[in-house]
């Protein structure tokens, strides 16, 4: 679920950005309110469990494996706050160290993983648990928070990626960055979480917060006692099931442009058969109308040429020099 | 039933074993001896197939152990079935939410029915003196009687050899007793006993054979046990005594 | 005394079962120890170029290369960046180039079927792009130790409190990181047959690391109280700017421009 870059246009990078400040900053004081200063060091801890949590490989029936994001666990066990700021810690040490996700597209993905999926999740399992006493509250409430949680994720996650075809593209009408609509983002992201990674996260959710609860149950985090109110509820739903109206909405999104909407409607329409214009052949001098700039002399492009081409065969004697060494002392670890 | 030829291993760069040769029958009960950071941990790993010899070979009970014959699952299975590893750090083994999971995870593993399963586990509690705390998770208990559980729940796969990483560190005096004396009921009911040790006061009696491994992660001396600790001098030399 | 089980050599047939799921853990989490281990080495080297101006650098190139509408500028910033790797030693490029070849062949992969919809164009550009900034990136984090990325951010107003944060997730992810390790270790050894609750073992795992990391967060917030900590931490300063680093910046100015006149 890590968005890189270029599949976001900046844009979008700098609103969710935008939209994660207020949530970080609320976060950084609900944190001090709660600990006292000194115990702040240890939100690293908690981050490098955050971390080492994403890397486990669950089991799935069928003998394959796949990675849990831990999200709503971690709001269960070190109260959503906390959460968020180990999450998004994470998030940042996996983008710096592993480029496991962009840097501009950091602010998206705390907001689809630091923020959507603890804090729903979270919400989702105190609104079952505080109804449904016991047990068996707990673990409904559990499976269903960590199951909802990481599909609303997966869910932001494909709203943010089917909106860049009508955000960003160029004069020809041409997507910049993720080329497929709603149409095709949505079912892309959420069937592959609807049937596995949901069902894989709720099942490590459950199975760790119940081995917490038999081990050492005074480790997990007590949430404020106030009773969540059913029409927040509604409201949550409500908010996070609108984008949803975009799909069916075609014509409110005309106001674009109708050549626009078109040029993309063809595309989204067209999964499955290839369009009459592949008769033509690609368009391969749509990248030479690229390569020259008005007013400034070819040379340019060839001397960037002629550098790349350079620095190119550098790197690939540096390669095969790599090769040279290796074969003189073979390591089996 | 262990035979090591040439074996050396080295980790990012730093060698941790060097030619080793080692050959060990069934049945012998054998301490490794050894400073700091000469590369005993790093053996008992490599005999329970953790860590992979860079060059050489390690032949157990007849057949070869390396990347490739792990890979076959019949194979990787017998092999950590017959040979058991408490590590140094008996946390790293308890994963289960009750001791009595813990112990009975290997039998249960193994298609035992209930009835073996449950006498085993009872049988293991017992021998390590730990019955009364079958139902407490491991994370609670002290150091002693986390390294029982663990003990308890490698001795529960019946393994015929069984490797011990520094078994007496951080016990009190009367664990140590009690630990020593569940090895030599262990040896008199034949296994084979490898064990890393520092503690040679707490061991007297158990083993019959030494070798000792030198800073430069070699072997330097495989002898009869009671001579090599007789030897002052040779110790001081290898930073032991 | 001794039960009767212990004093028999058993013969044993396992029955088969799916534990790719131990190998692949293990796997995942060496690779990650080894990379971590290696970003905080501490190598006695003095860095050619300061963490902040490449921080400052990294983040300006893939800001105007993800910006650009325009092949040549896209082409340039794939000069410089072929340009700085051709200026690594052989590790390093490998070590880069197999990501970058990586996350950039599955991004043309992914845009494969919007090429048959006529979007040849924006599908190389994006793979193009994203081989350049994930290279980009991946070049700061070989070339640069965590102390001094964090103390980079720093100049970027982030509290020291925050910089003293980040040094405690890497080496707990080291910690932790080890420890699971061997617990995955030592269930692989007790995996001698058919594990009926496989996601029981890996996540009775989990837990004790969770509680671990409690226990240590504890051992070590009394441990700094002892040494007087009381919230207050002020991070050691990286050294002053220099002439090499000046030479990047400007280049950084350059780049910027050339951004203005042909990217745009």
């Amino acid at each position: 679920m890590h968005i890189p870059d270029n599949y976001l246009s900046p844009a979008t990078c700098a609103v969710m950005g935008a939209a994660m400040v207020p949530v970080w900053t609320m976060a950084v004081r609900k944190v001090t309110q709660e600990f006292d200063k000194a115990r702040i060091p240890h939100m690293g801890i908690g981050a490098a469990f955050a971390f080492l949590i994403m890397m486990f490989n669950v089991p799935v029936p069928g003998g394959t494996t796949a990675h849990a994001l831990g999200g709503t666990l971690l709001a269960v066990v070190l109260g959503p706050w906390s959460a968020c700021i180990c999450v998004s810690i994470a998030l940042l040490v996996q983008a710096l160290l592993f480029g496991d996700g962009g840097i501009l597209s950091f602010g998206a993905n705390c907001f689809n993983m630091a923020f959507v999926c603890p804090f729903l999740g979270y919400f989702i399992y105190r609104f079952i648990s505080q109804r449904v006493k016991g047990q068996t509250g707990e673990y409904v409430g559990l499976i269903a928070g960590s199951y909802i949680g990481i599909n609303m994720a997966a869910l932001t996650d494909a709203i943010e990626f089917g909106l860049q075809p009508l955000l960003a593209h160029n004069a020809a009408g041409q997507p910049l960055y993720c080329p497929y609509p709603l149409s095709v983002s949505i079912p892309a992201m959420l069937i592959p979480h609807l049937a596995v990674a949901g069902v894989v996260e709720a099942a490590f959710t459950v199975a760790i917060v119940s081995f917490i609860r038999r081990v050492s149950p005074g480790m997990i985090h007590e949430g404020a006692k106030t009773r969540i109110r059913p029409i927040f509820a509604v409201l949550v739903a409500l908010i996070c099931l609108s984008p949803l109206g975009l799909l069916a909405a075609g014509s409110a999104w005309g106001e674009w442009g109708p050549d626009e909407i078109a040029s993309v409607a063809n595309g989204g329409k067209a999964l499955g058969f290839v369009p009459a214009g592949m008769a033509n052949g690609f368009k391969f001098d749509a990248f030479l109308q690229d390569y020259s700039v008005k007013g400034l002399p070819d040379i340019i492009g060839y001397i960037i040429s002629a550098v790349a081409g350079a620095a190119i065969l550098v790197i690939l004697f540096r390669l095969f020099s790599l090769i040279g060494k290796s074969s003189g002392q073979r390591k089996r670890v | 039933m262990i035979r090591l030829q040439n074996v050396s291993y080295s980790y990012e760069g730093c060698e941790a074993l060097r030619t080793i040769n080692l050959d060990i029958s069934r049945g012998e009960s054998v301490a490794f001896i050894g400073p700091n950071g000469s590369g005993k941990s790093t053996l008992l790993k490599l005999l329970n197939g953790i860590v992979l010899a860079d060059t050489g070979s390690y032949v157990f009970d007849g057949k070869s152990v390396t990347r490739a014959s792990l890979r076959d699952q019949t194979f990787a299975r017998t092999f950590h079935k017959t040979i058991g590893f408490l590590f140094q750090n008996p946390e790293v083994q308890l994963f289960c939410p009750s001791v009595e999971e813990e112990v009975a995870f290997g039998p249960r593993q193994m298609g035992c029915t209930e009835e073996v399963i449950a006498e085993r586990s009872e049988d293991c509690l017992k021998l390590l003196g730990i019955a009364h705390l079958a139902q407490r998770p491991p994370w609670h208990l002290s150091s002693g009687e986390k390294r029982k559980v663990a003990f308890a729940s490698v001795l529960a796969l019946n393994p015929d050899v069984l490797v011990l990483d520094e078994p007496m560190n951080s016990l009190d005096p009367k664990t140590k007793h009690f630990i020593k004396d569940v090895i030599l009921s262990l040896i008199a009911a034949g296994k084979t006993i490898l064990c890393s040790t520092h503690d040679f006061a707490y061991v007297e009696g158990l083993f019959i054979r030494g070798i000792v491994i030198s800073s430069d992660h070699a072997i330097v001396r495989d002898d009869d046990y009671q001579k090599i600790l007789a030897d002052s001098a040779f110790l001081a030399s290898q930073n032991i005594l | 005394m001794t039960p009767e089980w212990l004093l028999r050599s058993e013969g044993y047939a396992p029955r088969s079962d799916r534990d790719a799921f131990i190998d692949k853990s293990i796997r995942t989490f060496l690779s990650i120890l080894s990379r971590i281990r290696s970003q905080t080495r501490g190598t006695q080297r003095k860095a050619f170029v300061d963490a902040r101006v490449k921080l400052v650098s990294l983040l300006l190139l893939i800001l105007f290369t993800s910006l650009s509408h325009r092949l040549i500028f896209v082409g340039l910033c794939g000069t410089v960046v072929l340009v700085i790797l051709s200026l690594s030693r052989g590790e390093v490029i490998l070590d880069i180039l197999k990501i970058a070849l990586a996350v950039a062949g599955f991004t043309f992969v992914i845009f494969l079927p919007s090429i048959f919809w006529g979007n040849l164009v924006g599908a190389v550009t994006v793979t193009a792009k994203v081989l350049i900034c994930v290279a980009a990136a991946r070049f700061l984090a070989a070339t640069t130790e965590w102390r001094a990325l964090t103390r980079a951010l720093g100049a970027f107003r982030i509290p020291d409190l925050f910089i003293l944060v980040l040094d405690f997730t890497l080496r707990y992810i080291i910690l932790l990181g080890a420890l699971s390790l061997d617990m995955l270790y030592a269930l692989k050894l007790r995996s001698v047959g058919r594990n009926k609750d496989k996601t029981g073992s890996l996540s009775g795992i989990a837990g004790t690391l969770f509680l671990k990391s409690r226990d240590m967060a504890e051992d070590t917030y009394s441990a700094m109280e002892c040494r007087g900590f009381t919230g207050t931490y002020r991070a050691r300063r990286l050294p002053g700017l220099r002439v090499s680093d000046a030479f990047v910046l400007a280049a950084d100015v350059a780049f910027v421009c050339a951004f203005a006149f042909i990217g745009a």
